[in-house]
């Protein structure tokens, strides 16, 4: 307990103490968050020619944004992306962990190894093999494909004409190992006497899964859907290497290579810091939208 | 006795090993880059990013500093190209150090044209250029590219004249003449009857061409050879010509439909190479510079090559093109621009470098005087004994003139897009008539111009910039314009 002397000392403390424990922080924050994003809202509504040469231009940039084809363009790839990976990527991850769950399997760690393997890879290194394995006539899959199926065309252009599809098997071989091992770390914490109680019950596997496993997942998988978004809608270094730029009528453009391009290949800082924008509003509505969607299961 | 713990020893504990471990880590690393000494160039600084070029450059270079004090002398230092254009872009525009002189590739070049000409970071070479006449003896087309609003800011370090290289085993074997062709129907109808399927599984084995919808390099460089444009002389955007259209919808008719004369084998790549060496292709758009790269990749393709020059589109049309180009600028913050451009012009206007740049790369110079070098006329083994040299030259002067627009890149993306467009349109309906796809090539090709119109009018720096008041009387008229 304090005595009225110690209370009496500690109230003696000058006033700025706590900022000075507090300055490390605050500065960092400001130097390294604050003052770049005041910047770049103030050079989202700038065009600038390097830092020396600007114009004010006012809100251009989002008008001219708001009706530009190529960032529509880049939005629909994204978002094809997005839906590819949620859509295709999660439910199969969800079903290898099944698989990988179920009790008596042997060599688990050795499979669980084996599918989380592509994540190690980088992207970039990903990006390169597939576009080896995509070439016409010469690449792995159209000779495997053409050698098991003769009318199999071996000029089938992948990366010219199904460049979403390319792109999301890349994606799909990278990370279904690795949203597999959350699937088998929230499987695992499935009580198993829910399971057992439910059995009794007379409940299916179906139903057992539907009614037992999925609640008690529930806030793994809608993580995990707020990361494959969040992930997709950052998504450039795959497309970038596998397609060498934007792909063909910009079939693989998405909205962080556009910002890029408009960035750094354009010299259009002020635009891109435009698109900057529009995605973090995007990522903050997910974000959001999430939270709110959890609050609400979580009241039920 | 307990004895209190040091104040070091509290210290010490109050982070894991692994933090002080860390952080000396990074003490030290940062007391040895502090430490190490700049590197320190004497004299100027050349930066290019073209490798091939510098066997070339070092004996000139070295001649120039045997004569020439400490502080004149050329130090060459060879970057990769995307770091000599990141350098070369924050420099002009963040003042950060640059070189005294700099070897740039036409699209790097471009990118330093986007804002106010008064801010382009090379130094304005025109008056330079036409008071010692260099204007007229570089061939004219040259400067093109490094042209922008009027000023030359580059001198031109090739012309890059374009012809057609064909397996020449294949086709005299065919008892093809090929100097009875003139234009590109001549040749689809001289060279049709050598595609052939050669495994019976229904697919041809052999094309025509190398030309694919996504080759934009060619596909431009044939819409120029046909007399289209991109950008007028006031840089604005002309893409959605009728000759370009024309172009666009007889190259969509190549590569795909019934009427299929091309295939895709890219240069630079293993798939490429790989199809040039089976045969899979018997003929390819070749600027000089390719010819160079052939030489290298491809030595099995010697002496089984040779070169014409390009069918033209119309009966006695332009029988070239131009693909590719580099120039030696000197940057505003050059130390010594005038020692820059005395050495700009040892170098870039030597008979020696020309020989040397030819001989060794296959590149023509640019220096008319120089076309007369017995050099190009040497019999060239790898092209079947031709002189490929005086082939090449032959065409040099009638290459067309390039635009240096900023926009250069993205009106060739835009074109391309729309290549692949008509090309799905021809795969989708079957509709290989240019007279009947010419209506959508026309309205591609302005949803193409719509594009790159929109990006050029937005920049602010290309606007003609409105009166400005030059002095205080004429700031206190009625006509001044005020400005936000």
């Amino acid at each position: 307990m304090n005595t009225p002397a110690k209370r009496r000392r500690f109230r003696s403390e000058p006033t700025w103490v706590p900022w000075l424990f507090l300055a490390p922080f605050l500065v960092t924050i400001a130097v390294f968050l604050a003052w770049p994003l005041i910047q770049s809202v103030l050079l989202s509504m700038q065009q600038t020619y390097g830092p020396r040469t600007t114009r004010w231009i006012g809100f251009e940039n989002f008008t001219f944004l708001l009706g530009d084809p190529l960032f529509w363009k880049a939005l629909r790839n994204t978002v094809v992306f997005a839906c590819g990976s949620v859509f295709l990527q999660l439910p199969l991850s969800l079903g290898l962990a099944m698989l990988l769950n179920r009790p008596g399997l042997k060599g688990r760690a050795f499979f669980r190894l084996i599918f989380f393997a592509p994540s190690l890879v980088g992207l970039v290194f990903v990006g390169l093999m597939f576009a080896l394995m995509f070439e016409k006539r010469t690449g792995m899959i159209n000779v495997a494909l053409h050698a098991l199926f003769a009318s199999f065309n071996p000029e089938f252009p992948w990366l010219q004409e199904y460049v979403m599809p390319a792109l999301i098997l890349a994606a799909l071989w990278l990370y279904v190992g690795f949203n597999m091992i959350y699937f088998l770390a929230a499987l695992q914490h499935v009580p198993a006497e829910l399971m057992e109680a439910a059995a009794l019950d007379g409940a299916g596997p179906w139903q057992r899964f539907r009614h037992v496993v999925v609640p008690e997942i529930m806030p793994v998988v809608s993580f995990v859907v707020l990361l494959s978004l969040l992930g997709s809608f950052q998504l450039f270094e795959l497309p970038f290497i596998l397609l060498n730029g934007p792909g063909p009528d910009n079939s693989g453009l998405t909205i962080v290579m556009y910002l890029y391009q408009m960035g750094f290949s354009a010299n259009d800082l002020g635009y891109a810091s435009a698109i900057g924008w529009m995605l973090a509003l995007m990522l903050g509505t997910f974000a959001l939208g999430q939270r709110l969607w959890m609050k609400k299961e979580e009241a039920k | 006795m307990h004895r209190p713990p040091s104040r070091l020893r509290t210290l010490l504990a109050s982070a894991s090993p692994a933090v002080w471990v860390l952080l000396a880590i990074a003490v030290v690393t940062s007391l040895y880059v502090w430490q190490r000494p700049a590197r320190h160039y004497e004299g100027l600084l050349f930066w290019t990013a073209a490798r091939a070029h510098t066997p070339a450059y070092a004996p000139l270079i070295e001649k120039w500093n045997r004569v020439h004090p400490p502080e004149k002398r050329v130090n060459m230092l060879l970057l990769d190209s995307g770091a000599l254009e990141r350098r070369m872009l924050s420099g002009f525009l963040s003042g950060t150090p640059v070189s005294d002189l700099m070897e740039v590739e036409r699209s790097v070049a471009g990118r330093a044209f986007t804002g106010p000409v008064e801010d382009v970071g090379f130094l304005d070479l025109t008056d330079r250029l036409r008071d010692e006449g260099l204007l007229d003896k570089i061939n004219a087309p040259s400067f093109g590219a490094w042209t922008t609003r009027g000023r030359i800011f580059g001198l031109p370090h090739d012309v890059h004249p374009v012809l057609l290289a064909y397996r020449s085993d294949i086709v005299e074997a065919a008892g093809i003449d090929v100097s009875q062709i003139e234009t590109w129907d001549d040749l689809i109808r001289a060279f049709r009857p050598l595609m052939k399927d050669f495994d019976g599984d229904g697919r041809t084995d052999r094309y025509i061409l190398n030309f694919w919808s996504t080759n934009g390099d060619v596909a431009t460089a044939l819409m120029l050879q046909a007399g289209g444009r991109f950008f007028d002389e006031n840089d604005r955007p002309v893409i959605n010509s009728e000759i370009n259209a024309r172009v666009l919808a007889t190259l969509a008719t190549w590569t795909a439909g019934t009427t299929r004369i091309s295939v895709d084998a890219p240069e630079f790549s293993a798939t490429g190479n790989q199809l040039r060496l089976q045969g899979t292709v018997i003929a390819s758009v070749m600027p000089d510079w390719l010819a160079g790269v052939w030489k290298i990749d491809l030595p099995a393709l010697s002496g089984k090559i040779k070169l014409m020059p390009l069918p033209t589109w119309t009966p006695g049309g332009r029988r070239t093109s131009a693909q590719g180009g580099s120039m030696l600028g000197i940057p505003k913050a050059s130390r010594d621009p005038e020692a820059c451009w005395a050495f700009a012009k040892e170098l870039y206007l030597s008979p020696a470098l020309a020989a040397e740049s030819y001989r060794a790369l296959s590149i023509i110079t640019p220096v008319k005087e120089f076309w007369s070098l017995p050099v190009f006329d040497e019999p060239d083994a790898y092209f079947g004994g031709q002189p490929a040299g005086r082939l090449f030259i032959n065409q040099a002067p009638n290459v067309p003139t390039r635009s240096s627009s900023p926009y250069g890149t993205l009106a060739q993306a835009r074109i391309t897009d729309a290549l692949i467009s008509l090309a799905a349109v021809i795969n989708r309906t079957g509709e290989t008539d240019v007279e009947k796809l010419l209506p959508e090539a026309r309205r591609l090709l302005d949803f193409a111009q719509d594009q790159v119109a929109r990006q050029v009018d937005r920049n602010v720096f290309l606007r003609p910039s409105p009166p400005v008041a030059t002095s205080v009387s004429e700031l206190s008229a009625p006509s001044a314009v005020s400005q936000p």
